[in-house]
């Protein structure tokens, strides 16, 4: 039976009820069976041709190993509060306020709910847990007789003379008074390069929570190396990209594109100023219908001409 | 198999141009979206005329 | 009345008293007649662009089932099983289909302007449902337990601390990661994909761009 159409009285707006409209046979289950083939088949091929990428997680034993003067160095840093965790803020300690959204303190509302001592959780409790020989335990004992203002002025300053050697080599630095800074350092580095550090750093060895060792990994450069190494960086479209050849995760490249900006990637308030524009991008999507202009554009643009140039050739015809 | 495994990937083959930086893979699969949705809106779907009956 | 009687008896109005009867109504009111599960569609869907959003479900489908492979070997089995490590590679590009897909779903539902017709809450349901997509995503990289994971968990750490997130979601966590990826969030998941289909199938599929109501 063919119909014919009326305009509508309703307005242009109007969009008359689908229910209304004639119809033809369509099998739903039908359409389910044979994508659900074609697209386990497309996987199965994909994931045989190509596979997945598992790269072993860098231990704290590997990164001992593999780039020692970082570990001296990044102890340095936790026992002089110059470290990236040291010196975060919320939520693992009350050392800055932290990032900011405009004149929104975010990251300071947040709370320190996840509490982390730097000095004490990363470095001095495996030391001291670790069964110390007596060098390490005199070492142990003079830092914690000294004064605050002692312990940081000493840690400091052996960071600094570490930073002024050709390549980080404790044994090149020069001469100075670094107090028992520089045997802590030492010993943590044998400590790491035993295997044991990883254990003494968690609270609960039985469990999953990797924070504290992840965050004296990320105190030191070689996590960060190795991830710029496969273009995994911030300003490097890193939240895109995957290492080696192998697909990312297409589907975050609008808030990492931020991320390239320099005015924004590199602003101390970076990570919320990328939280603040991509959030606005999803709520311009999330609210498309209501925003004039933008909701116009499928109408300006008659992409939809093509979808349905079947319905408009038989109305057409009908006319 | 301590310190063996790393390094084991680099980076892979990247696109270049302003400050874009895609690695071939990803364009590939974006490429690839990209024509699907063109060939899925241009491409006829299949139909009987006769099947058309008035609405229910 | 017998119980056959009494259950049948058509609500005609949502009941004033009956919580039980209440839901009745709101639940066989919530789609029209038939159209549950119709095996007739209208006459202007004749497009493959229509099939996406099946391709998103069904591929959705292979994701859980791939995941459920892999959480039945735990999560590290895939690190020393090829078997494991065949199934996390199913996953991975199950994944990345499901988001192709859903992106050519979202592509072709903005040129249709799909959301016309009191349709907005189908649209806003699916971008919700893809929003919980990517963090299901994200929390299943933060549960590979291998290089990976611990970079993005290094870094993601720093976007979700700027805004105050990272307080009560730990991305150095793996464990929390990985409850969040295989129970909290593929609930929502669920939750928000099964109110979309329900949206679709009360609505029906948006009629044309200027098509004017069919005289009987």
């Amino acid at each position: 039976m063919t119909t014919s159409t009326t305009p509508s009285k309703r307005g242009k707006r109007y969009t008359p009820d689908s229910h209304s409209f004639p119809t033809r046979p369509y099998d739903l289950f039908k359409e389910m069976v044979i994508a659900g083939v074609i697209l386990l088949l497309l996987a199965l091929a994909l994931a045989a041709g190509f596979g997945s990428l598992d790269e072993k997680a860098i231990t704290l034993q590997d990164w001992a190993k593999a780039a020692p003067f970082d570990v001296v160095a990044t102890a340095t840093g936790e026992l002089a509060g110059t470290t990236s965790s040291a010196g975060y803020g919320p939520p693992y300690n009350n050392a800055s306020d932290g990032q900011k959204l405009g004149p929104l303190s975010l990251q300071k509302w947040g709370g320190v709910r996840i509490p982390v001592d730097s000095a004490q959780d990363l470095v001095l409790t495996p030391l001291e847990s670790g069964a110390p020989d007596a060098a390490t335990k005199d070492a142990l004992a003079a830092w914690k007789a000294a004064a605050a203002d002692q312990q940081t002025a000493w840690a400091t300053a052996y960071g600094d003379a570490l930073a002024a050697t050709p390549d980080g080599d404790p044994t090149t630095v020069a001469k100075g008074d670094y107090g028992p800074v520089p045997v802590m350092a030492s010993s943590f580095l044998t400590l790491a390069n035993s295997g044991g550090l990883e254990q003494l750093i968690s609270p609960n060895s039985y469990g999953g929570d990797r924070t504290k060792q992840l965050l004296l990994l990320s105190d030191g450069s070689y996590l960060e190396d190795q991830a710029r190494a496969r273009s995994l960086g911030g300003d490097q479209w890193g939240m895109m990209n995957e290492a080696g050849n192998y697909p990312g995760q297409v589907w975050l490249g609008m808030m990492t594109f931020w991320y390239q900006i320099p005015a924004l990637g590199g602003s101390d308030n970076g990570d919320a100023l990328v939280w603040g524009a991509t959030v606005i991008i999803v709520l311009a999507f999330l609210f498309l219908p209501f925003l004039p202009g933008l909701r116009a554009i499928p109408e300006k643009i008659p992409v939809y001409k093509l979808v349905w140039r079947d319905y408009y050739r038989r109305q057409k015809n009908k006319k | 198999m301590a310190g063996t495994h790393i390094l084991a990937e680099g980076a892979g083959n990247y696109l270049n141009f302003g400050i874009f930086h895609i690695s071939v893979t990803n364009a590939l699969i974006m490429g690839a979206m990209i024509v699907m949705f063109i060939l899925a809106v241009v491409i006829p779907f299949p139909h009987h005329d006769a099947d058309d009956e008035g609405s229910r | 009345m017998s119980a056959r009687e009494d259950t049948a008896a058509e609500v005609v109005s949502p009941s004033r008293t009956s919580w039980t009867a209440w839901a009745r109504y709101r639940i066989t009111h919530t789609v029209p007649e038939g159209q549950w599960l119709p095996d007739r569609q209208p006459a202007y869907v004749a497009s493959w662009i229509y099939v996406f959003g099946m391709a998103t479900l069904v591929s959705l489908f292979i994701v859980i089932g791939s995941g459920v492979v892999l959480a039945i070997g735990g999560s590290e089995w895939w690190h020393t099983s090829n078997v494991g490590h065949y199934v996390n590679s199913v996953h991975l590009w199950s994944v990345e289909i499901f988001f192709a897909v859903m992106a050519i779903h979202l592509w072709g539902k903005f040129w249709m302007a799909a959301w016309r017709g009191g349709r907005a809450l189908t649209w806003m349901t699916g971008m919700v449902a893809l929003l919980a997509a990517v963090g299901t995503g994200f929390t299943g990289y933060l549960s590979q337990t291998n290089f990976d994971s611990q970079w993005i968990g290094a870094q993601a750490k720093d976007g979700l601390n700027s805004v105050g997130l990272g307080a009560w979601f730990n991305a150095l966590n793996p464990a929390a990661a990985l409850t969040l990826h295989i129970v909290v969030l593929p609930l929502a998941v669920g939750v928000i994909v099964i109110m979309h289909i329900i949206l679709v199938r009360r609505h029906g599929v948006v009629p044309p761009i200027g098509a004017e109501e069919p005289t009987p």
